[in-house]
């Protein structure tokens, strides 16, 4: 018989070591380490700013405060300010903006801080620190989640004010007495709602529970006859002043935005139909038949939960569907669903979004191979992993040893999953290879520019990304791009008026404007010299010995 | 009914009907009968797989070499690899060097062919044995209750045709099936003065025993069983690759089995039966021969028989006469790693092909399978590690070939991949019945399930198993799946080896078929209506029995 014997004794020295250590500290300490690992490792191998995205919230962020026009203005109308606010005093920094860290120490405080705050919101649960720490090792250790967090994406920025205010809502669910859970639950939706749109349906869905929480019916009335019976005024009267207490702040920020479009831009609903928003986007999918899950609920529902599947980890999202239907079928968790209502946010906005076309995402999974691209914004499914974390470890603390044992082994078997490359970490590969991608499509032309490039203020079509302002030496203050009111309107029409430089790439704005007008053509050509020719990319140098008249 | 006459029966059962439908031709094929002759539709080489097994055998068996040669290669064509100008089967070697004895043993008869394919039949009949076994001993069942999953899985589902030809799929099951056996019974076997009291035990303590030789078997015992489950594992990896992933559920079950915990008053004993660990050697050496294999005819003792390069894509390269070959021929080997077979991009299509697709579904061809899943509902309360174990199995084998890029399985008849989950899965229509409180409405329910799901398995087994899938066969403006099969049958087109031979000119084909079937569906009757009420008859006259005494 091999054996091997412990005493009594040394595991009572064990568990007291345990008990000892401070879990959240634990937690938060583990999450740093995990970031500043995960940053150096994005960084040494150019990921930071693979996304072409990443490039253009670090570009908002510098605009405010070093641009031709500096300014809140510059915050613009479609994405939503609070990330770009947030990357302000980084930005600020030249190496910290093109190297895109400062986005990394944004999300990165955003990783640790969301880490901890899934591990109260499971410990508020369970009370159980075991299970706790499951479902924060879960979020931590998701290589999607550690991508992710290394970029100045917005995604982890939503996911930190998106735990934080589910944690002090459900700590209000638990006693509602305690308002100020209610109040920071409110704030925090403020911020979730001025991160990202997803942020909009859960602050209306956390209004949404408050009012199903004091529902002043005991029974829903069958006939409006009836409606003045079994109405409880009191239930009535708390759930009038919580709803306004609540809905003020939350729904303060989703104000704010509309009066900021309706200001700036003269629209309050600019983000939703301007030329420049995801709707308008997709039409182009839409036109060319490659928009699947558009007015068909079973493909929306399908291409997010797909999605889903694949950021969590295939073994991490079963695990997380069994915990889930245990949650669900646990009679002694009195608020579960309200609960599962609000962690399912993402899924219920994004299925939504797709199916409404405000959205798109392709994923090889499914997206049919005659597709012209079949890996599009499939980061979108990142916001499932705060959800498959906390169902993991309900999982984990429902189960016996066995079923522990087995949740262990799945959870390290999914790791070996994502280390032989069975499963891709499917943001980094979107990043790199999908049509998210920046660096997968870098034009000679800017390795060009990088090179020439001297002084003086450069015209482009940034929101058509003819190239990376950060991947060459132009300061952010001499380029003239949309936002620059009034150079880049005088320049579409009098190009040599600011402009030391014109970039232009087939179709976009400034090659429309200049190029294809033969009057301001004719101009062009009076005052730049053509320095670099591509089929899609032109590039105009200002002639020094003509003088604009 | 008794245990042994149940045994007897159900051998009787396998030889009647595998023979009725063994695939085959007398006399002893050489290579130049592979072409156009043997490798047609309904004949016994009509396919790649048990084309290129066999190819192998006579290459072993007559010219005592591993390697293929040309005229072999020609005929086996496409699933051939190329390494240093020779040519080697893609398939795993294991299933090749298993038949052999029986080739060299037809060969003595001038039916090599019979005698391949016959030994998989045998096989296949100790599968049924073997889940005859597991119903009885494992799961308690009833005799009669014990004689449904071997009647599902060997004559009411597709398994059927996979056991009268030359795959590898019957092997699989035997080596999964036998280890699990073999693993319980490990488990449960008690060793004297080992100290190890807390082990369950069903056997009789070895020194109880007068009869020395007994003692020493008992004795002796729980090394075989040892000894079986690692060799089973090492042969099975042989046989098939994936089986590496597939039977870790067993082994897992076999070393947590050979694990014990003892609690005592001041510490805890975690110990190891030996024969756990020492029996390990075995499979050491099977590993060791597998990578003399690898090393002798793939030029690297890790490399697989599947990494090899596809013969196709050479001869799309120019073939091998050119002087560059072997350098294309490394190149393309580079390209073609273990990573690239199992991608988890795969899951959403191969998981609904495999299941619910009208081209492969398991459930479309055998629906008798969900009954399975009542009987996993039934057995939730008695839930045993065992149950876990097998469903362990079912969900391994699922998520394996549905990350695979080819569910299909090439051409085929039914899911046949999923034949070890189908073997498993009708251990739980056992359940199912025994535990049903409508007995009638559960056997009708039974019956009616069965009875198509025969259909159509004795559909495929009477005419060929080279069913296209559906996007091959739309081209071909052919059916696609057992209605494929259903035209075979009406064009009296059987690849039956005792039809063709014997009752051709007696009977056409729709008549042979409908006589098994008939035999087939008395058979199910008397086990599900017949066999019950004598079962319970027999229990109620030993009950008074025992009260008289």
């Amino acid at each position: 018989m091999l054996s091997l014997t412990i005493t009594h004794q040394s595991i009572d020295k064990w568990k007291r070591r345990f008990n000892a250590l401070p879990p959240e500290r634990l937690v938060l300490v583990l999450a740093v380490v995990l970031s500043v690992a995960a940053t150096a490792y994005s960084f040494m191998h150019g990921y930071i700013t693979a996304y072409g995205d990443a490039e253009s919230h670090l570009n908002i962020a510098k605009r405010v405060i070093d641009s031709l026009t500096p300014g809140f203005a510059q915050l613009g109308g479609i994405w939503l300010p609070l990330p770009h606010l947030l990357l302000i005093p980084f930005v600020a920094s030249d190496f910290l903006w093109r190297s895109g860290l400062a986005g990394s120490i944004v999300s990165g405080a955003a990783y640790a801080v969301s880490s901890l705050f899934l591990y109260k919101l499971t410990h508020l649960v369970t009370k159980s620190r075991a299970a706790s720490f499951v479902a924060a090792a879960v979020f931590m250790a998701n290589p999607n989640m550690l991508y992710m967090q290394a970029t100045p994406m917005t995604e982890l920025t939503l996911i930190v004010f998106f735990i934080i205010s589910s944690y002090f809502f459900i700590k209000f669910l638990e006693d509602d007495s305690d308002i100020l859970s209610l109040v920071l639950a409110a704030f925090f939706g403020f911020c979730a709602a001025l991160s990202r749109y997803d942020g909009w349906s859960l602050v209306l869905m956390e209004a949404g529970v408050l009012g199903l929480l004091y529902f002043p019916w005991k029974r829903f009335p069958a006939r409006i006859a009836k409606l003045r019976e079994n109405f409880d005024l009191q239930r009535y009267k708390k759930m009038e002043g919580r709803m306004v207490l609540f809905s003020t702040l939350a729904f303060f920020g989703i104000a704010l935005w509309l009066l900021w479009g309706y200001l700036i831009l003269g629209d309050p609903l600019y983000f939703t139909h301007s030329i420049f928003s995801a709707k308008s986007q997709q039409q182009n999918w839409l036109v060319r038949g490659e928009l699947p899950a558009y007015k068909n609920l079973l493909m929306a529902f399908l291409y997010y939960l797909v999605t889903g599947m694949s950021n969590v980890g295939v073994f991490w999202f079963l695990l997380s569907l069994a915990g889930f239907a245990l949650f669900f079928f646990n009679r002694e968790s009195k608020h579960r669903f309200y609960l599962l209502l609000i962690l399912l946010v993402p899924f219920i906005f994004n299925v939504a979004t797709l199916y409404s076309g405000q959205s798109v995402i392709f994923i090889p999974h499914l997206t049919p191979v005659n597709f012209e691209w079949r890996l599009f914004n499939v980061r979108y499914g990142i916001m499932m992993v705060p959800f498959a974390a906390f169902c993991v470890a309900y999982l984990f603390y429902k189960s016996r040893a066995a079923g522990k044992a087995l949740v262990l082994a799945l959870f390290a078997a999914q790791l070996a999953l994502f280390g032989t490359g069975y499963s891709k970490v499917i943001t980094l590969e979107d990043g790199t290879a999908g049509l998210s991608s920046a660096v997968a499509k870098i034009p000679d032309a800017q390795y060009w520019i990088d090179r020439n490039y001297d002084s003086g203020l450069v015209l482009v079509d940034d929101y058509a990304r003819t190239m990376s302002i950060i991947r060459t030496r132009i300061p952010m203050k001499d380029v003239i791009y949309v936002g620059n009111k009034p150079y880049w309107e005088v320049s579409l029409k009098e190009p040599e008026k600011y402009a030391a430089w014109i970039i232009m790439q087939k179709n976009d704005a400034v090659w429309t404007s200049i190029y294809e007008d033969p009057v301001v053509q004719g101009r062009l050509f009076k005052y730049f010299q053509k320095v670099y020719t591509s089929p899609d990319i032109l590039i105009f140098k200002r002639n020094p010995d003509v003088t604009a008249g | 009914m008794k245990h042994k006459y149940a045994v007897f029966i159900l051998i009787l059962l396998g030889l009647f009907f595998y023979s009725l439908t063994l695939k085959g031709i007398l006399g002893n094929p050489k290579p130049g009968d592979f072409k156009g002759s043997l490798d047609q539709v309904t004949k016994p080489l009509e396919l790649s797989p048990e084309r290129g097994r066999f190819a192998n055998v006579l290459a072993l068996a007559d010219f005592h070499t591993y390697d293929l040669g040309q005229e072999l290669a020609d005929a086996v064509y496409p699933d051939v690899g190329v390494e240093e100008g020779k040519f080697y089967s893609l398939f795993a070697p294991g299933v090749s060097y298993f038949i052999l004895p029986f080739y060299l043993l037809g060969e003595q008869f001038n039916v090599s062919l019979i005698g391949s394919f016959g030994f998989v039949s045998i096989i296949s009949i100790f599968n049924l044995l073997l889940l005859f076994f597991i119903s009885r001993k494992v799961f308690n069942l009833p005799v009669w209750a014990s004689l449904v999953p071997p009647m599902v899985f060997g004559f009411g589902c597709t398994s059927w045709s996979y056991a009268v030809t030359l795959y590898q799929h019957q092997f699989t099951v035997f080596f999964m099936l036998s280890s699990f056996y073999a693993a319980w019974k490990f488990k449960n076997m008690r060793r004297d003065g080992e100290g190890i009291k807390h082990f369950p035990h069903k056997f009789p303590r070895p020194s109880a025993l007068s009869f020395a030789p007994l003692r020493i078997i008992f004795r002796i015992f729980p090394y075989i069983c040892a000894v079986w489950v690692w060799l089973a594992y090492g042969l099975a990896i042989t046989a098939d690759y994936p089986n590496a992933v597939l039977l870790l559920p067993v082994v897992l079950y076999f070393v947590i089995s050979s694990l014990s915990v003892l609690k005592e008053k001041d510490k805890i004993i975690f110990a190891l039966r030996p024969a756990a660990v020492f029996s390990v050697i075995v499979l050491v050496a099977v590993g060791g021969w597998n990578a003399y294999h690898n090393q002798k005819n793939y030029g690297s003792w890790k490399r697989l028989s599947g990494e090899l390069v596809d013969y196709s894509t050479v001869l799309q390269q120019g073939g091998l006469g050119q002087s560059n070959s072997q350098q294309v021929i490394n190149k393309l080997g580079e390209q073609k790693g273990l990573q690239t077979f199992f991608q988890e991009t795969n899951l959403p299509f191969s998981f609904y092909t495999l299941t619910v697709s009208p081209d492969r579904g398991l459930f479309v061809y055998a629906p008798i399978f969900l009954l399975a899943a009542l009987g996993i509902f039934f057995a939730r309360k008695s839930f045993s590690g065992e149950m876990a174990v097998l469903l362990a199995l079912v969900a391994a084998d699922v998520l394996l070939y549905s990350s695979w890029g080819d569910p299909w399985g090439g051409w085929a008849f039914g899911p046949r991949y999923l034949i070890p989950s189908m073997a498993v899965l009708s251990l739980f229509i056992g359940v199912f019945l025994a535990q049903a409180k409508n007995f009638a409405w559960s056997r009708i329910l039974a019956f009616i399930l069965f009875a198509y799901s025969s259909g159509i398995a004795l559909l495929g087994a009477v005419t060929t198993n080279a069913v296209p899938p559906k996007i091959e066969a739309s081209s071909l403006h052919s059916h696609y799946n057992f209605l494929f099969n259903w035209d075979f049958l009406l064009k009296n087109k059987s690849g039956s080896l005792l039809y063709n031979t014997f009752f051709a000119n007696r009977m056409d084909l729709k008549e042979y078929y409908l006589v098994i079937y008939a035999a087939l569906l008395a058979i199910i009757l008397i086990v599900l209506f017949v066999l019950p009420r004598s079962e319970r008859q027999q229990n109620s006259v030993k009950l008074k029995d025992q009260n008289v005494k």
